[in-house]
């Protein structure tokens, strides 16, 4: 803003007269990311399930270490409200850091494994994408338990399957699905998954997937 | 009846005189006359025959035809009744001359000629309505003659005379054209006399060229003769052969020969009355097969007479026109009994008259080309045979042995295994197999970070590509396939020749001795084993700590305390050494 407030000020004084000795055009250093927003500093607020308040305990190092000392940001654990708060700090190279440590400790409360939402620090474009099984298929009671049952499969081995075919992170919580990964493999998976909603045995679905991304893969 | 009677014999009488000429028109008189003359016959014979149902000819009224068959009812019976007694007298020729016969119209009658009687039977009209008439008329004049007295032994003998002049003409024609003509000792006979053969023959052929000659004037002589011929000829009643007669012709020789009988020839009598009136009006030929002879000449002088007059009543009624020519011609003709060659051309005739009426008319449906079913009557398809293809194969008829063929067929394969099964043709591959990724259901040990890094890396720089699958199960299987090999060779006791052992340094270890005792060592033999001095070696008594006494456990104290004061004292004088080299060795090397 400030550039181009400049940059029309000159023109305007161009414009206007030559006489006048312009001031020495000013140079600004780009903005450290903890100015931005008229330098004050950012927070962001991630609530802790109780769920995961215990693992968050357990892993609390894992989590800290890649935040503070690669993505310099601050980030500490609020016990008795149950949150984890991130700061950006003033050598925080860019204002995305603080965003995607967000993104990684709520992945990390929806269920996902650290090394899995570590990616999220280290790749740019994964997304989480959740949604419910109602959101699909309107089922109750048993029919909501098999549809669980089916998703996950026995030992979660269906749920494997899509994770290792699509390249992607799945948590089942109950009747809410939570996806983490690329876009184009958070589709995949979720078209997997809406399939054995609704009711197509896992074969099918593997016999899909395996189409799906042996094309994929021929594609690089 | 008296008067009737009068007035009938008046009726024929005034016919007999009438002009032949008059005949030719229609005359209504003439044909009451006519009529009148047949009744008179027909009563005066209708005491003779018994089985005839009408007592009198009804004329009033009637039709020509009509009275003809009234004439015919009474005529039948007596007809039959007639030829038994001839067969008698056949049978007994002495009651011939026992009968009274009338001889001057016999005589008359039969010195007319039967020539003349073949030769205008043909032309006759069918219907002989009169014959019964003359019949009658016949009877009548035998009555008559019988009233005059006549002597039956000379008409009998001029009868058989005639007789045998006809049989003689007969004969004598049948002789000359089949028999041998040279062998007049055969042939002669009683009745044959070849002398008057041939007058007869003379006769004949004068008459006929007189005929020939003189038609119109003739006429008259020749109508009577004709009439008489005709009436003589349409005398069933008589049992005659027209056959004879016709014979006399050429053309009718050959029927009479199939009808000749030896009753003809050689039965004395019989006036062959003429057969042709009759069969023209039965249109039969059995009338002419008359076989036998009439011996009673009365019958046949009466009859000859009868017949004539018949033939005048006839033409009155019928209207028949004469000619000479024309009746030749009938004569000429078969009347009734045509030839063999005659009846085939006759059957051709109908046939072709049947053939050309059919390809006049318009054809039978079937005939016509396409038939829809508005031009061909209803169901008129069932009766037809239609022959149309079939392009389906019919089906085949299941028996016993389709049965077993089939199964004798089913059983040679199973036995040779020569099943046709279809066997899949084998693709060429025509691009490399796809590598199919196997969906891997456990948990991904790599995290996802990692995963997206190899993907990247693998992006970046195809050649870095981490082992595949292939590689990772290669060496598995390798490693799987070493240790099932060992474990094999063990199992063998190790027999083989073994590698040589490399002599190097390599720790004994002691194997316990239980394992030694075993009878299959696997992997171990006695010379591993440790020798014992080996395992220890010391000297003495030895004795475990337990056993020693306080002496003996002060005095091994007291070694050990020798021993590590002998051990700290070598320790630092080393030391000691070491120290004064270093210090040595510092300005050593300074200086160097």
């Amino acid at each position: 803003m400030q550039s181009n407030e400049a940059s029309s000020s000159m023109d305007v004084d161009t414009v206007s007269s030559k006489a006048k000795v312009l001031p020495p055009k000013p140079k600004f250093k780009p903005l450290k990311p903890h100015e931005m927003a008229s330098g004050q500093v950012q927070f962001r607020k991630v609530s802790v399930p109780p769920h995961r308040y215990t693992p968050l305990h357990k892993l609390w190092m894992e989590f800290y270490t890649p935040i503070y000392e690669q993505m310099k940001i601050d980030i500490r654990m609020n016990k008795r409200g149950r949150k984890v708060e991130l700061k950006t700090r003033p050598d925080t190279p860019d204002i995305s850091n603080l965003q995607k440590c967000a993104d990684f400790v709520h992945a990390f409360m929806l269920g996902f494994d650290v090394i899995d939402a570590i990616a999220i620090l280290r790749l740019d474009e994964l997304y989480v994408e959740s949604f419910e099984i109602k959101d699909v298929k309107t089922l109750r009671g048993d029919h909501l338990s098999r549809a669980i049952g089916r998703l996950s499969g026995k030992g979660g081995k269906t749920k494997f399957t899509i994770e290792n075919a699509t390249k992607t992170r799945i948590v089942i919580a109950d009747t809410k699905i939570h996806i983490l990964g690329s876009f184009a493999n958070i589709k995949v998976a979720r078209d997997s998954l809406c399939y054995l909603i609704m009711g197509s045995p896992a074969g099918k679905v593997y016999s899909k997937l395996r189409a799906i991304t042996s094309r994929m893969a021929e594609r690089f | 009846m008296a008067n009737t009677n009068n007035a009938g014999a008046e009726a024929l009488r005034r016919l007999k005189e009438v002009d032949p000429p008059s005949l030719l028109a229609p005359n209504p008189t003439l044909s009451e006359t006519a009529r009148a003359a047949s009744q008179y016959l027909f009563s005066s014979i209708r005491p003779f025959s018994q089985k005839c149902p009408l007592d009198q000819l009804l004329v009033d009224g009637y039709d020509a035809e009509q009275i003809w068959h009234q004439i015919d009812l009474q005529t039948q019976p007596l007809l039959s009744t007639l030829r038994r007694r001839v067969n008698q007298f056949v049978k007994n020729p002495d009651e011939i001359a026992q009968l009274k016969v009338p001889s001057s119209v016999a005589k008359k009658v039969e010195a007319k000629n039967h020539e003349e009687w073949e030769q205008e039977s043909d032309d006759f009209d069918e219907e002989l309505d009169e014959d019964d008439d003359d019949e009658d008329d016949f009877e009548g004049v035998e009555k008559e003659e019988k009233n005059g007295g006549s002597d039956g032994e000379e008409e009998d003998d001029d009868d058989d005379d005639d007789e045998e002049g006809s049989e003689d003409e007969d004969e004598d024609e049948e002789g000359e054209k089949e028999k041998g003509k040279g062998k007049d000792s055969g042939i002669e006979d009683k009745f044959l006399k070849i002398n008057e053969l041939n007058e007869y023959l003379e006769k004949e052929e004068n008459n006929y060229e007189n005929a020939e000659e003189a038609d119109d004037g003739d006429e008259d002589s020749e109508e009577d003769d004709e009439l008489e011929k005709a009436g003589e000829f349409e005398m069933d009643e008589d049992d005659e052969d027209d056959d004879e007669e016709e014979d006399e012709d050429d053309e009718e020789e050959e029927e009479g020969m199939e009808n000749a009988r030896y009753d003809d020839f050689f039965v004395g009598k019989k006036e062959k009355s003429s057969k042709r009136k009759d069969q023209l009006v039965e249109e039969s030929e059995d009338s002419g097969d008359e076989d036998d002879m009439e011996s009673n000449k009365q019958v046949c002088v009466c009859v000859c007479v009868y017949v004539c007059v018949c033939m005048i009543v006839k033409i009155f009624i019928l209207k028949i026109k004469f000619s000479y020519p024309v009746f030749l011609y009938s004569f000429m003709q078969k009347k009734r009994t045509a030839s063999t060659h005659e009846k085939q051309l006759e059957k051709i005739q109908s046939e072709i008259e049947l053939m050309e009426k059919a390809n006049v008319e318009p054809k039978t449906w079937s005939m016509q080309g396409e038939v829809t079913a508005a031009n061909r009557p209803v169901d008129s398809l069932l009766a037809v045979n239609l022959d149309f293809e079939h392009n389906v194969r019919p089906t085949p008829v299941i028996t016993e042995e389709f049965t077993a063929s089939i199964e004798e067929m089913i059983q040679k394969r199973i036995i040779e295994g020569l099943f046709n099964d279809v066997q899949r043709a084998p693709r060429l591959p025509s691009k490399a197999p796809r590598e199919v990724k196997e969906l891997d259901d456990n948990k991904s040990k790599k995290g996802l970070a990692e995963m997206y890094e190899q993907e990247y890396v693998q992006k970046i720089d195809p050649t870095s590509a981490p082992l595949s699958s292939k590689d990772k199960l290669k060496n598995e299987a390798s490693m799987l396939f070493k240790r099932l090999c060992l474990k094999l060779d063990a199992l063998s006791h190790f027999s083989f020749a073994p590698k040589p052992v490399i002599e190097d340094m390599s720790f004994q270890t002691n194997v316990p001795a239980l394992a030694m005792e075993e009878i299959a060592p696997v992997a171990v033999s006695d010379a591993a084993m440790l020798a014992p001095e080996e395992v220890f070696d010391g000297k003495g008594d030895v004795k475990e700590e337990a056993e020693l006494t306080q002496a003996e456990r002060k005095r091994r104290r007291a070694n050990k305390k020798r021993k590590f004061k002998a051990d700290a004292v070598k320790r630092s004088e080393k030391k000691a050494r070491s120290e004064k080299k270093e210090d040595n060795a510092i300005p050593g090397q300074v200086n160097g």
